[in-house]
């Protein structure tokens, strides 16, 4: 006999809401719906009204739960009390108050504002795309041109997103998966694993897989994306653009296979180089020439119809003889034949070929579709590329090299073909607002309509005597900078001149000792800075050199009127609809968390500078009458996002209406998705512009000593080896690589026990991948303890894992782990940390976008304790 | 519809305008034979210029082109370098608003006005990263 029913034992619910916000556990920032009953938050999914995620949430998203109620989280300021800051010192903290904290930091920065404010550094991490901004502004209000993303770009981006902007004016690229027949993924997992769009992305990977399109992975390792793949093709480590340059061949010199009407009107292919390998100008406008070939003669590349220009040929212009790009082009990849394709990147010389005409036979070159009453031309076939082909010194060619497949087939920003997020937005139906177009800049090649950042890709500025600590002046490519950090840091800086070093350091969220190369180089540079003050939401490896810390709020706690960059950034591309979801508090702040935008704002006040921040907020967020925040009012974090969505949505849609509503959408045209045809811009085939940036970074850093290789600047891609395809010390046999773990984000995420459970429960994410054939020969076990060394002796510990999915001579390493702090219990202990192989100054960096090599050869040998 | 590679481009209908019209109908007076103009200069700009806000009396016609020209002439290079590269366009990252509404070409006229019209220039953190 039940003397109590069950329902006398459950407790009265009075509150039970799903609530529309955004994850930040990845930089994705999916759009969540957040399950709150009686002020606890039990669950986590994804918002199926949203673009961004599509309903779908990864298992870093469902686990956010976790890292919100970490225990271990910081709730009120701290400060150090230890002065000496290092690796293994213990800082002391103690408990301060935010008032205290305030004057102090409030104090230093009045110093240094007086003093020079270009000594503050400005730092975050991309993981939280939200604090793009309000980073920015304070930085760009207070006066500093110093701002670092730590490992985000000098890792991941600084190739991908220059060339994605370049030549498909978005932040990346990605296949059109509903229209796709044939992708070809070169060290990317876009649809497979984590980054831009992720969910919303897999979703669209896994139909477009179910529908039929065939996709290969050339990648060291058989992981997320290539286990799902149609076919894996194992590469040497860093040789993506051997592989890239053999295809194009092949394609264009072997098959003949190439669109030409496309590169006729969308490229620079026609225009007439000369002998020094630039273009050949009209000698009064300086506009670009082509061939003629009604006329016979050579005309501005503007007032020849496309079809008209020639595409080959060897022709006299007053005295100078020149051939079109195309024709250079052509006759420069004759030399990447199979055979050599395959001495570079080991890939079967039969592979390559087949590939190559794989690819070239499903471009359909020349055919067209309906898509929604538009006829539209369709190039199903899309080459991909992200991190790992990019991530080497020869950044800029290997994706390069990949996109030309794209441009020669004309499968760019069209029906089937390889897609930038986005480029093209005419705006909200009814207001206009968020409305970007790429447009024609000089030399009739495109310009981006929208940017994360006012560093465009094209055109580039020109090099200068750096002012700022990232050289970005001089090497006016790059974007993330090593040299903040680098050993040569210093050296660097006093070649140029550079009057003032770095002091005081606001950082928000990054652990940089872990998330840029060996920890002993950052560690270093960390400790020369005076001040550092930082928002975290635990302590980590960093936090050894800061002096206070500042208790963030989590995502779940934070109010973020664009939680999503608009539109390049995580909106999927493709057909769909456009979507602007907020962040929203579901959950109040515990002890003394505050949001870090609105201790800036505070900052400002206290310092002097709310005008400025006030104009800064002005000019990032594009806000316009009667929107615009004025004077030096001090306006709530709250009223700026509310006038940002005012300022696009209309004065009936501000923050209280996206709160109710979580999102804003509507559909995209196929004029918006597939752009390309009705945009009048070109793009680099060629890569002119780029000698003479070249030449001109060299006449300034020779003379003081820095030698620029000026073979990366050559117009036309190569393949040119890293320092690791040089080594040929003996035993170091393996090149040691690093890949992105779906259950983990950076090395934010190994705090988080679900997701440290998941690791834990797969056999890769906490070991070292190893070839089983490779391993058996040197007698190694699987789960064996080894130390794993670089060529320059840094060493780092971990087990192996034995497997057939990874190249002979690779060596994969799991996202960021390996923590050591006691601040992450959790995480402390966990998996291995790669970087601390990383060599950190220029000779490891590319010498054009000054991306981090990020590749080693190593020497494995068996560890006798564990490591 | 269909679309060729060489398709005519309505540019008027693609391409971002280069002068607001909000910001014409804003600031134009056409009884006004003169601009009377504040600039108010932000962050690395004001610290560079050490001075945060300029008051200028133009002629009708003249461009932003030539209200920076003047601030140029009397703040000095270093103003000048900040805010217009070597080929005389304005660097991406310094944002310049008239009254409220951004502008890109430099060649932007300013209508005679009898209010003050308020100039906004900042210099932006140029590098991004992720």
């Amino acid at each position: 006999m039940n003397v109590f029913s069950p329902q006398q034992f459950k407790p009265a619910v009075s509150e039970d809401v799903w609530v529309p916000s955004a994850c930040a556990l990845c930089y994705g920032t999916c759009s969540i719906l957040a399950h709150r009953i009686d002020g606890t938050v039990i669950k986590i999914e994804g918002n199926p009204d949203s673009a961004v995620g599509k309903g779908r949430l990864c298992g870093k998203g469902v686990s956010g739960i976790m890292t919100h109620y970490d225990p271990n989280r910081l709730r009120y300021p701290i400060r150090r009390t230890n002065p000496k800051k290092g690796l293994h010192e213990d800082p002391g903290w103690k408990r301060i108050s935010w008032t205290e904290a305030m004057d102090e930091i409030a104090d230093v920065l009045r110093k240094v504002h007086a003093d020079d404010p270009r000594k503050l550094v400005v730092q975050r991490t991309t993981t939280v795309t939200a604090s793009r901004v309000p980073m920015h502004a304070f930085g760009s209000a207070f006066g500093t041109p110093n701002f670092s993303v730590s490992g985000g770009g000098l890792h991941c981006g600084n190739g991908a997103h220059l060339i994605s902007g370049i030549m498909h004016a978005s932040w990346s690229i990605v296949p059109d998966f509903e229209y796709c027949n044939y992708a070809i993924f070169f060290g990317a997992s876009k649809g497979h694993s984590a980054g831009h769009a992720s969910c919303s992305n897999m979703a669209k990977a896994a139909d477009a897989r179910a529908r039929g399109m065939k996709m290969v992975v050339v990648d060291p390792l058989c992981n997320f994306a290539a286990a799902k793949a149609t076919e894996w093709v194992p590469l040497r480590v860093g040789t993506d653009a051997a592989l890239a340059l053999g295809m194009c061949n092949i394609m264009v010199n072997d098959l003949g296979v190439y669109d030409g009407p496309y590169l006729q009107a969308k490229t620079n292919a026609p225009y007439l180089i000369g002998p020094d390998k630039l273009y050949v100008r009209h000698p009064q406008s300086k506009t670009p020439l082509v061939w003629d070939t009604r006329t016979g003669s050579a005309r501005p590349f503007n007032e020849v119809p496309a079809a008209d220009m020639a595409l080959e040929g060897e022709f006299t212009v007053d005295g100078t003889p020149c051939r079109p790009a195309f024709h250079r082009l052509r006759e420069h990849l004759r030399k990447f034949s199979p055979d050599w394709a395959e001495r570079i990147s080991g890939i079967p010389a039969a592979t390559v070929r087949r590939l190559a005409k794989e690819f070239a036979t499903e471009a359909r070159i020349g055919s067209t579709i309906v898509v929604d009453g538009v006829s539209l031309p369709y190039r199903p076939v899309a080459a991909i590329a992200f991190r790992g082909a990019q991530g080497h010194k020869n950044s800029v060619y290997n994706f390069y090299a990949v996109d030309l497949l794209n441009h020669l087939v004309g499968a760019a920003d069209v029906v089937g073909g390889c897609l930038g997020f986005n480029p093209t937005s005419h705006g909200h139906p009814e207001t206009g607002g968020v409305r970007y177009i790429p447009t024609a800049g000089p030399d009739g090649l495109m310009v981006v309509g929208s940017w994360m950042g006012y560093h465009y890709p094209y055109p580039p500025p020109e090099p200068r005597l750096p002012k700022n600590l990232g050289l970005q002046d001089l090497f006016v490519i790059g974007m993330t900078s090593p040299f903040l950090d680098s050993t040569d840091r210093e050296q660097m800086w006093e070649k140029f001149d550079v009057p003032y070093r770095p002091e005081v350091m606001i950082n928000f969220g990054a652990n940089l000792v872990m998330s840029i190369a060996n920890k002993d180089a950052v560690a270093e540079s960390l400790s020369k800075y005076k001040f550092i003050v930082s928002f975290d939401l635990f302590l980590t490896e960093t936090s050894n050199f800061v002096d206070i810390i500042l208790p963030d709020c989590s995502y779940l706690q934070s109010l973020d009127g664009r939680a999503n960059f608009p539109f390049i950034f995580s909106l999927p591309g493709g057909l769909g609809e456009w979507c602007w979801p907020i962040r929203q508090p579901v959950l109040p702040p515990d002890g003394e968390q505050r949001q870090f935008a609105e201790v800036l704002l505070e900052l400002a006040d206290r310092v002097g500078f709310r005008a400025d921040l006030n104009a800064a907020y002005n000019a990032w967020l594009d806000l316009q009458p009667p929107y615009r925040l004025t004077g030096d009012n001090r306006y709530g974090y709250e009223d700026i996002c509310d006038r940002e969505l005012k300022n696009n949505f209309g004065a009936e849609r501000g923050l209280d209406w996206f709160k109710d509503n979580g999102l804003i959408k509507w559909k995209k045209k196929p004029e918006e998705v597939y752009w390309r045809p009705f945009v009048d811009v070109r793009v680099p085939v060629y890569w002119e512009f780029l000698k003479p940036i070249g030449d001109k970074i060299a006449a300034i850093a020779e003379p003081r000593g820095l030698k620029v290789p000026l073979e990366y600047y050559d117009p036309l891609p190569d393949f040119l080896p890293c320092r690791s395809h040089c080594c040929n010390k003996p035993g170091f046999d393996f090149y040691g690589f690093y890949y992105r773990d779906v259950v983990h984000t950076n090395s934010f995420t190994m705090e988080n026990p679900w997701l440290d459970e998941a690791a834990r429960l797969d056999p890769f994410s906490y070991t070292i991948a190893i070839n089983r054939a490779e391993a058996a020969k040197r007698g190694f076990a699987d789960g064996q303890q080894v130390w794993v060394e670089s060529e320059s002796g840094r060493k780092v510990g971990g087990r192996l894992k034995l497997t057939e999915g990874i190249h002979p001579e690779g060596l994969g390493f799991a996202a960021m782990c390996g923590h050591w702090t006691d601040g992450q219990p959790v995480a402390k202990g966990k998996g291995v940390f790669y970087n601390d192989l990383l060599d950190l100054d220029f000779e490891h960096a590319s010498p054009v976008n000054i991306n981090l090599d990020l590749c080693v050869k190593v020497r494995v040998t068996p560890a006798e304790h564990a490591p | 519809m269909s679309v060729r590679w060489d398709a005519v481009v309505d540019r008027a209908t693609v391409e971002r305008h280069k002068v607001s019209p909000l910001l014409r109908q804003c600031v134009i007076d056409r009884n006004a034979d003169s601009s009377r103009v504040r600039v108010q200069l932000f962050g690395a700009l004001a610290a560079l210029s050490r001075r945060q806000s300029v008051e200028l009396v133009l002629p009708a016609g003249v461009t932003v082109a030539d209200v920076i020209a003047i601030l140029g002439d009397q703040l000095g290079e270093t103003f000048s370098t900040h805010v217009i590269d070597v080929n005389g366009a304005k660097h991406r990252h310094c944002r310049l608003f008239v009254a409220g509404y951004p502008v890109e070409d430099l060649q932007t006229p300013l209508y005679p006005a009898t209010e003050l019209t308020e100039i906004d220039i900042i210099l932006l953190i140029a590098p991004e990263g992720g």
